[in-house]
């Protein structure tokens, strides 16, 4: 069990929650949002924001106030300027945030492949995320969609192969 | 001595005169000797107390206030010269050269958020923060002084008290009587800005300005909007009024955690 998220300063301030309009303090205000997004992202394994939804992120009910919905997609596009962060939806709804980035999750999955000596061996991507051979590692629980891209690109440096299965869940995965 | 009549008796007044005048100086001189040995002296006794006690005036701010004072007293200023004698016995042109640079820093980092004002206990915080654990501890006093001191190099740097708190602005640029007077209102110097605590609450809005000071919307308003401009006030549209808030970030997070309805 996680201990709770400890919430900095500035996230009990109300003037936070409003995107400021001189440009020197909304650059920091921004620089201190992302921050916070990517530790609670963290701490929490939360690997999709929905801008439209109200998260403990985007509210805070102790000072009664909330980021809108401008702030929060003003937010997270400098999240995906970044590259910690990339939109799923033209609409700006769906935000995947790579609180590890695309080559730190491969890292991980290289590393989980010559600890349990998977070399040769396939798993499908449902056991990559939630099997139990992955069960205690930092795998378990992620997020198709990072673990997808991770695996793209370990495909290209021919560190594994991927295959289509009979569904998208049963996508096959061959360590070289 | 006899003033004799006539001629012979101006003379002889005229040379006295000139006699007293050349003692006069001549006493003059002696005690403005006596006095240059005397303070020669004192500064000799004052080095050799500094040298021995380094340590000590280094390590405690109190000591090292009272050290000041002492100096303060016979007109030496230990901080005049970095190359001085007195920097090498105390080491004291490093201290706050170094106390300096980290104040220039803390300011300079925290410029984003505050606009260039910043209370001086936070500041102090900050200071002390990058000193670390192993550093010694510089005091309110240190600070201040060392503030004085890049006073003197220009950009800006002042002291100001609002609401009973002490401020250090780090920007160029004077604040005007009105925005003073919006800060003193906000940090809880003036009627309209006392709520729980004793002190401000840390923000206001055209509206309280407006009521406080008697002026028309649009001078209070321009007021925010300037202290806005330069950083210091933050604007807030969530009250749930919909009343537009300005903060003051300089007056401390803190206050936000009192009610904002």
């Amino acid at each position: 069990m996680s201990t709770a998220f400890a919430f900095p300063y500035f996230y009990n301030y109300p003037p936070y929650f409003t995107l400021q309009p001189v440009k020197e303090t909304r650059d920091k205000q921004v620089a201190l949002w992302c921050s916070l997004i990517l530790s609670y992202c963290q701490h929490t394994k939360t690997f999709i924001l929905d801008t439209q939804a109200d998260s403990q992120l985007f509210v805070n009910n102790s000072i009664n106030r909330k980021l809108n919905s401008e702030a929060r997609i003003a937010i997270l596009d400098e999240l995906v300027a970044q590259g910690r962060a990339e939109w799923l939806d033209k609409g700006k709804t769906q935000c995947l945030i790579l609180w590890k980035r695309v080559d730190e999750w491969a890292a991980v999955l290289m590393d989980f492949v010559r600890t349990y000596g998977l070399s040769g061996s396939v798993m499908t991507l449902d056991e990559l995320t939630g099997g139990d051979d992955v069960r205690g590692t930092e795998l378990f629980g992620a997020h198709r969609e990072v673990v997808v891209r991770a695996l793209r690109l370990l495909e290209t440096q021919g560190k594994l192969s991927t295959f289509k299965g009979a569904t998208p869940e049963e996508v096959g995965v061959k360590f070289t | 001595m006899r003033r004799g009549p006539g001629i012979a008796g101006l003379q002889h007044a005229a040379r006295t005169k000139e006699q007293y005048k050349l003692t006069g100086a001549e006493v003059k001189k002696n005690t403005l000797q006596a006095m240059h040995e005397q303070l020669s002296s004192f500064r000799t006794h004052l080095e050799e107390f500094a040298r021995k006690h380094r340590a000590d005036i280094r390590r405690d701010p109190a000591f090292r206030a009272a050290f000041h004072s002492m100096c303060a007293n016979i007109g030496v200023d230990p901080l005049a010269s970095n190359k001085s004698l007195w920097a090498s016995a105390l080491g004291f042109g490093d201290y706050y050269y170094e106390l300096g640079v980290q104040v220039v820093e803390a300011c300079l980092a925290s410029r984003p958020l505050n606009g260039g004002l910043m209370e001086l206990g936070a500041l102090l915080r900050a200071v002390n923060r990058r000193r670390g654990a192993a550093g010694e501890p510089a005091s309110e006093d240190d600070v201040v002084r060392a503030i004085k001191k890049l006073a003197v190099l220009g950009g800006g740097w002042d002291l100001l008290v609002l609401g009973g708190r002490c401020f250090v602005r780090s920007v160029p640029g004077e604040l005007d009587t009105d925005r003073t007077r919006v800060l003193e209102m906000a940090a809880g110097g003036q009627a309209g800005g006392q709520q729980g605590g004793g002190g401000g609450r840390g923000f206001t809005s055209v509206g309280e300005v407006v009521a406080v000071t008697g002026w028309p919307a649009s001078r209070a308003e321009g007021v925010l909007q300037a202290l806005m401009r330069e950083g210091i006030a933050w604007v807030d549209d969530g009250a749930p009024d919909g009343v537009r808030l300005y903060w003051f970030p300089c007056l401390g997070p803190g206050v936000a955690q009192q009610s904002t309805t």
